[in-house]
C-alpha cells in the first residue's frame, strides 16, 4: 500500500484518483446508471484508487475544466461515448489519459466496448431461429442518434446486418427513453406491419412501455409475439415476463475499464488496447417460436 | 330301567272278590277236600274232576325234601311246585301250605293258595322279594315324602351319600348335602314331581359322573302324592362320548376361523376349556414362529417352546408357568418333551414318576401344579402333513378324575385339527411374509435425493386376508434438475402382483433414465405389459389364465423446476389432488387413458404449471376406495384433507390416510387384548389399520429453482459463437463463485456447442444449473439424437463426448418438444453448496 495516497500533493504525481465522467442523460441518474458508477468505483477500490465522479457532458463545462486544470486525478474514464466523441478528441490534444467505455472511432484511444453489431446480429439471428421473419428493431431517441449516441449506431447496423444477411424484413425505430414512448413506438410498428411478430429493443427504459402496446393489441408474449433485448442488465429479470436479451456485463466492463486505466499510466508509451466484449443473448421468457398464423404463411 | 314291580301277592285287603282267590283244601292225607274257583282258573281242572283225588297226582315233579318235611310235620311251607295244567302244560307255582287245626291242635288238613307266578326256586318268604330287589337294585333308588324326607333308600344310594340307610331315613334331604348346583336341581325336581304328580326325567352331574335321574309321585288308591320315588342312573360313559362327539363337531367350525397363527391356537384352548381339562398350554416351536419351514425329523429333547395360547378355567390363569410369548425349554423327561420327542401323546399324572420329577423340577411349575393340585395331564404333539410344530399339554385339577384313555383320543383329533389350522395360517403367514417382503424390497425405503420436490411417502399393505399388493411409488431424478413422481398398481394380490410391480417399476425407472417424455414412456410401459402376458401364453392354462389378470395402471408425472411446468399422462389411473399456495384444490384435470396391457389407445400428456410451494397429491385407488367403494365421495374426501393446513409433508401424509381410511380397530366381538398382530412382519404400520387394499400415497411440494441458478442463452449456428459462449459459461461461473469449475466447464461448453453447431438445427441454447450439481446442457432443433439411451460406452460418442464423458459426472441425452438436450454434469467444487432458496 502506498501512503502517498494519502498526502494532499502527491511526490510522484500520482493522485491514486480517477475521473469518471458520466453526464446524466435528461438532468438525473438512473438506477441503472447508478450501479455502473458503483461498479467502477468497486473496480477501483480493489486497485486503490479512488473514483470522482464528473457530471460535466462537454470539456467546457466547470467541472470538466476543474479536473483537468487542478490535477486532481491521474485518468478519466468516459462514459455515454459518441461517435467522434469531442470530449475524447479534446483530451488527445491535451495529452490526458483517459479511457472510453464505448468506441469514439478516434485513433490512439484506448477503449472497452460491446460489440454492438454482433449483439444486434445475435438478437435477429435468435428471433430468425425461432422462426420469426417479419420483426422491428426499437432504437433509442433520434435526438440522441443524431448526436452520434455509438450503441444506437452500431445497434442498428447490427440490426440490419442481419435482417439483410437472414432475408428477414424488419426496419428500425426511434423511441424516448420512457414508458410513454415505447408504448407509442409500439403501436406505430403494429401500424406499419401488422404482421410483425418480434421486436429487438435497445431502449431498456421504455421496455415498459412495449409490453404493454403488446398488451393493448391483443399480443400475448412469448405465444404471439416475442421481444429480445440487446442490452439489459438484472431487471431483465424484474419485468413479466422476464425479458431475454443479451446480458450487459456490468462487472466486466467497469473491471476492464479499470484495468485498461491503469495500464496505460504505467505505460504512458503503449499502444492502444481495445477490449471488445460479445455477451451472449440469455434465454428468459420473452422469446417464443414464431406463431403459425395466417399473417405469418407467406 | 325303573324298579316298578308290584307286590307279588295280592294283599288281603284287596278289594277284590273272595272267589278270585287260588286256594284248595287237602286232608291230612293229601286227598283233595275242596277247590276254589281261583284255582280251577289257574289250573284248568274243576273241582269235580279234582276233589276226592290225591293232590300228588297234580304235580308235574316231585316236591322238595324239605316240602314233604313240612307236610309231614303239619307245618306250615310255601314254596314252589311243579303242576300239571289240565291241558297237559306244565306250571311253576307259588304255593303256600298252611296246616288246618282243629280244636286240639292237630292238623287236620292244609289249606293251599297257589300263586301263579312264584318269586325263585328257592326257600324263603316272597314277601321279601321287592323288599330285597328295590335294596340291591343296581341303580340308585330313593324314596321321600312330601316334606322330602328321606323314606328309603337303596344300598347303591348309600353308597353314593356315604352313610347307612338307617342314618338318613326320616332326615330331610337338604340336610344330608352340601347346597350345589347338582343338590339344587334335585330337590327342585322332587318339588315338580310333587306339585304336578307326574313323573320327569332329567340330567345332572355330580360327584364328577353324569346321571340321569328318573323321579315319578307314589300315591295312595285315591291319587294323592304322599312321595317321590327317585331312580338315578349313572351314564357318565355315555355322556361323556356324547361330549367329546360335540367337542369334535365344534373343532370343525371353531378352530382354524383366521390364517392366523396365534388366533388358531387360541381357539383350541378356547374349545377345550373346561370341557375337556381345566387348563391348556400350547407351545409351539421357536423356528416355526420364526417361519422356518420345519424339518419331519425327531425333536431333540430339551427343545425350546415358545407359549402361544394357554387358557385355565379360573380367572388369572395361575396354573400357568410360563408367560405368554415367552420361551420354556421342557426337560427330555418331561411328558411334552417325550411327547414331541416321539411324535406320540402321552397320558400322564401323579402316579407317573417322570410327571413328578418334572412338576418337582421346576420351581415355577412345582409351585403351581401343587398349589393349583393339577393331578392328571395329556401331552399331545400339534403334528401337520407330518411334522410336529408343537405341543399342547391338557391338565385337571378342578375335575378330580383323571384323563381316560377316550379324553386322549379327543385331545389328539382336537390337537390334529389345530395342528393343521397352525401350519396353514403359518404357511400363509410366511407366503404373506415373503410377499411383503419382497413388495418392501421393490419399494424405495427412502426417496432419493433431488431438490425439485420434497416428497413424503406412504405405504400401507392390505390386510392379510387380501395379501400383499401391488401398488408403488417412485420419485426418479432426471437430468436437469427435473424429478419424475410415479405411481402405479398393479391389480391383485399376493406374490405375482408384487412381482409383476417389480417389473413395472423397473421398467419406469429403466425409461425414465431415457429421459422418454411422459405419454411416450406409458405407450412403452404399455408395450412391456403386453408382452408379458403373451409371454405367459406359451405355459400351462392356468398360467396364462393368471396372465390375463395382468391389469395395471400407472401415473407418471415430470416436473421440471425451471420453468414450475409439470407434465402428466396417465394410463386409467385416477387423478393427483393439487393444493395450491392460495390454498384451492383441484383434481388435475388429465386424460385417464386406458389401463395398461389394454392397447390401442394413446396416452395424452397435460402439462399444468404449479406455482412454487404448490404441493400434489399421488396415491392409488385403496386411498380413495377404502371406506366405501364411493370413488366420488373418496376424491371429495381426498379434496377436503389435503386442503386443511399442515405444518409438514409427514403431517399432510397421515392426515391424508387418517381422514380416507378410518376403520374400527377392533371388529366387534374380538377382544382388544391380545391381537395377533404379534405376528405381523416387523415395520409395518402400526398406527394405522390395515386397509382392505393395499394403498399408496406419494405427496410432493413444489419447489423452484431461482432465476439466478439458471443461466440460458440462445446460441447462432456459427462456429464464431463457441468462444463467446466459452467466455461467457466462465463468466456465469465467476458470478457464481465457481471458478474452479470453470475449466471442465469451457471444455464441456466447447464441445456440445460446437457439436450442436455441426450437427444440429437451430435454435441452439446454452444453459448452466447451479443446482446440488453444476449441469451444462446444451439444446437444439435436430430431434434426430445421436443416441436414445444414455452412453455409458464411447466409441459411439466421438472425441468430444468421450471428453465430455471423462471429465464429468455424467452425461446424457433427452427429447425435447423441439428436438433434443444434451447435458452433462459436475460435482460442485466442496464448500459451495447451491440449492433451493
Amino acid at each position: 500500500m502506498n501512503t502517498d495516497a494519502t498526502r494532499e500533493t502527491p511526490p510522484n504525481g500520482r493522485t491514486r484518483a480517477l475521473g469518471l465522467v458520466f453526464p446524466p442523460a435528461g438532468g438525473r441518474y438512473t438506477g441503472m446508471q447508478l450501479d455502473f458508477v458503483g461498479r467502477v468505483a468497486e473496480a477501483a477500490q480493489a486497485y486503490d484508487y479512488d473514483v470522482l465522479l464528473i457530471t460535466g457532458s462537454e470539456i467546457g463545462d466547470r467541472p470538466f475544466q476543474r479536473i483537468l486544470t487542478g490535477h486532481r486525478v491521474d485518468g478519466l474514464i468516459l462514459m455515454e461515448i459518441r461517435l467522434a466523441d469531442t470530449r475524447a478528441a479534446h483530451l488527445i490534444e491535451l495529452g490526458f489519459p483517459f479511457v472510453t467505455i464505448g468506441q469514439s472511432g478516434l485513433e490512439k484511444t484506448w477503449w472497452v466496448d460491446l460489440d454492438w453489431v454482433a449483439l444486434g446480429r445475435g438478437c435477429v439471428r435468435h428471433l430468425a431461429d425461432l422462426g420469426h421473419r417479419r420483426i422491428a428493431f426499437v432504437n433509442r431517441s433520434e435526438e440522441l442518434f443524431r448526436a452520434g449516441y455509438e450503441s444506437a449506431h452500431r445497434g442498428l447496423e447490427g440490426f440490419d446486418q442481419g435482417v439483410a444477411e437472414l432475408g428477414l424484413t424488419g426496419r428500425g425505430h426511434f423511441c424516448g427513453d420512457d414508458d410513454a414512448e415505447g408504448e407509442a413506438c409500439l403501436e406505430r410498428i403494429l401500424l406499419e406491419d401488422p404482421a410483425t411478430t418480434a421486436v429487438v429493443t435497445l431502449n431498456e427504459a421504455s421496455l415498459g412501455g412495449v409490453y404493454r402496446g403488446l398488451n393493448r393489441a391483443g399480443r400475448v408474449v412469448p405465444r404471439d409475439f416475442s421481444v429480445v433485448g440487446m442490452t439489459a442488465g438484472p431487471w431483465a429479470e424484474t419485468v413479466s415476463p422476464p425479458l431475454t436479451a443479451a446480458g450487459e456485463p456490468v462487472d466486466e466492463i467497469s473491471q476492464v475499464a479499470v484495468e485498461l486505466m491503469l495500464e496505460r499510466l504505467d505505460s504512458p508509451g503503449a499502444s492502444p488496447r481495445h477490449v471488445m466484449l460479445r455477451p451472449l443473448i440469455s434465454i428468459r421468457s420473452s422469446t417464443g417460436p414464431c406463431p403459425s398464423g395466417p399473417d405469418t404463411e407467406f | 330301567m325303573t324298579y316298578r314291580g308290584k307286590a307279588v301277592l295280592e294283599s288281603p285287603h284287596d278289594h277284590e272278590p273272595v272267589t278270585g282267590l287260588n286256594t284248595a283244601t287237602v286232608s291230612r292225607q293229601g286227598i283233595v277236600t275242596s277247590w276254589s274257583d281261583g284255582a280251577q282258573r289257574l289250573l284248568g281242572h274243576p273241582a269235580t274232576d279234582v276233589v276226592g283225588r290225591v293232590i300228588t297226582e297234580l304235580l308235574a315233579a316231585d316236591p322238595s325234601d324239605a316240602a314233604w318235611a313240612a307236610l309231614a310235620g303239619a307245618e306250615a311251607w310255601s314254596g314252589t311246585v311243579a303242576v300239571r295244567h289240565r291241558d297237559g302244560s306244565r306250571l311253576d307255582l307259588g304255593l303256600r301250605a298252611c296246616p288246618s287245626l282243629d280244636s286240639e291242635g292237630n292238623a287236620t288238613g292244609f289249606v293251599l293258595a297257589f300263586a301263579p307266578n312264584p318269586a325263585g326256586n328257592g326257600d324263603g318268604d316272597d314277601r321279601e322279594m321287592p323288599e330285597r330287589s328295590f335294596t340291591q337294585a343296581s341303580v340308585a333308588l330313593a324314596t321321600f315324602d312330601t316334606e322330602l324326607r328321606y323314606q328309603g333308600l337303596n344300598d347303591i344310594a348309600c353308597e353314593m351319600a356315604g352313610t347307612t340307610a338307617a342314618q338318613l331315613r326320616g332326615r330331610r334331604y337338604r340336610d344330608t348335602v352340601s347346597d350345589n348346583v347338582a343338590t339344587r336341581g334335585f330337590v327342585r325336581h322332587l318339588r315338580q314331581v310333587i306339585e304336578t304328580g307326574t313323573p320327569t326325567s332329567y340330567d345332572s352331574q355330580f360327584g364328577g359322573r353324569a346321571w340321569n335321574i328318573e323321579m315319578w309321585p307314589v300315591k295312595d288308591p285315591s291319587g294323592r302324592v304322599h312321595g317321590v320315588g327317585t331312580a338315578s342312573f349313572d351314564n357318565s360313559a355315555q355322556h361323556w362320548a356324547q361330549q367329546r362327539l360335540a367337542l369334535l363337531n365344534e373343532a370343525g367350525t371353531r378352530i382354524g376361523t383366521t390364517l392366523d397363527v396365534l388366533r388358531t391356537a387360541q381357539e383350541l384352548t378356547e374349545l377345550v376349556v373346561p370341557r375337556l381339562a381345566d387348563f391348556v398350554s400350547v407351545d409351539l416351536l421357536d423356528s416355526v414362529l420364526q417361519g422356518e419351514e420345519p424339518t419331519a425329523e425327531p425333536i431333540d429333547a430339551g427343545v425350546v417352546l415358545r407359549r402361544v395360547a394357554h387358557r385355565s378355567a379360573v380367572e388369572g390363569v395361575p396354573e400357568a408357568a410360563v408367560a405368554l410369548g415367552a420361551v420354556d425349554t421342557y426337560p427330555p423327561y418331561s411328558p411334552p418333551a417325550r411327547c414331541l420327542a416321539v411324535g406320540r401323546s402321552f397320558l400322564s399324572g401323579l402316579e407317573d414318576p417322570d410327571f413328578v420329577r418334572w412338576i418337582e423340577g421346576d420351581d415355577v411349575r412345582n409351585a403351581n401344579v401343587h398349589h393349583a393340585g393339577v393331578h392328571s395331564g395329556m401331552a399331545v404333539p400339534l403334528r401337520a402333513r407330518g411334522i410336529t410344530l408343537g405341543v399342547a399339554v391338557f391338565w385337571r385339577r378342578l375335575r378330580p378324575e383323571p384323563f381316560q384313555p377316550d379324553d386322549l383320543v379327543l385331545a389328539e383329533e382336537l390337537a390334529g385339527r389345530a395342528a393343521v389350522c397352525v401350519d396353514n395360517a403359518r404357511r400363509y403367514t410366511r407366503e404373506y411374509t415373503a410377499a411383503l417382503t419382497l413388495q418392501r424390497s421393490l419399494l424405495p425405503r427412502r426417496l432419493p435425493g433431488q431438490a425439485a420436490v420434497e416428497a413424503a411417502f406412504r405405504y400401507l399393505p392390505a390386510d392379510t386376508q387380501a395379501g400383499a399388493g401391488g401398488d408403488w411409488f417412485d420419485v426418479i431424478p432426471l437430468s436437469g434438475t427435473r424429478v419424475a413422481l410415479v405411481v402405479g398398481d398393479v391389480a391383485g394380490h399376493g406374490v405375482r402382483a408384487s412381482a409383476t410391480m417389480g417389473s413395472l417399476r423397473t421398467a419406469v425407472r429403466t425409461l425414465a433414465d431415457v429421459d422418454l417424455p411422459p405419454d411416450e414412456l406409458l405407450t412403452h410401459l404399455d408395450d412391456l405389459v403386453t408382452h408379458l402376458t403373451s409371454d405367459d401364453d406359451g405355459t400351462t392354462a392356468s398360467d396364462a389364465q393368471d396372465a390375463d389378470g395382468i391389469s395395471a395402471t400407472c401415473l407418471y408425472a415430470v416436473y421440471d423446476p425451471v420453468s414450475r411446468r409439470c407434465t402428466l399422462a396417465s394410463a386409467g389411473h385416477p387423478p393427483p389432488g393439487v393444493l395450491y399456495p392460495d390454498g384451492t384444490v383441484t383434481l388435475v384435470d388429465l386424460s385417464p387413458g386406458p389401463p395398461l396391457g389394454v392397447g390401442g389407445l394413446p396416452f395424452e400428456a397435460t402439462e399444468l404449471e404449479l406455482p412454487e410451494g404448490s404441493l400434489i397429491a399421488l396415491y392409488t385407488d385403496g386411498l380413495i376406495e377404502a371406506r366405501d367403494h364411493d370413488i366420488d365421495a373418496g376424491l371429495d374426501r381426498l379434496c377436503q384433507a389435503l386442503a386443511s393446513p399442515s405444518p409438514s409433508l409427514e403431517v399432510t401424509c397421515d392426515t391424508l390416510i387418517d381422514a380416507l381410511l378410518t376403520f374400527p380397530t377392533v371388529r366387534p366381538g374380538e377382544p382388544p387384548s391380545r391381537s395377533p398382530s404379534d405376528l405381523r412382519p416387523r415395520g409395518s404400520p402400526s398406527r394405522f389399520p390395515r386397509p382392505t387394499d393395499d394403498v399408496a400415497l406419494l405427496v410432493a411440494r413444489i419447489r423452484a429453482l431461482h432465476t439466478d441458478q439458471v443461466a440460458t442463452w440462445g446460441l447462432p449456428a456459427d462456429p464464431e459463437i463457441v468462444a463467446d459462449a466459452r467466455l461467457q459459461a466462465s463468466r456465469q461461473l465467476k458470478a457464481w463463485g465457481l471458478e474452479e469449475a470453470g475449466f471442465i466447464t469451457e471444455l464441456v461448453v466447447s464441445e456440445l456447442v460446437t457439436n450442436a453447431i455441426r450437427y444440429g438445427a437451430a435454435p441452439i441454447q446454452l444453459r448452466l444449473i447451479r443446482d446440488r450439481t453444476l449441469i451444462c446442457e446444451v439444446s437444439d432443433g435436430n430431434s434426430a439424437a445421436p443416441h436414445l439411451r444414455r452412453a455409458r460406452t464411447f466409441d459411439e460418442g466421438g472425441r468430444g463426448l468421450l471428453l465430455v464423458s471423462q471429465l464429468t459426472q455424467g452425461w446424457g441425452t433427452r427429447q425435447t418438444t423441439s428436438g433434443k438436450t444434451i447435458w452433462a454434469e459436475q460435482l460442485l467444487p466442496t464448500g459451495s453448496a447451491g440449492g433451493f432458496r
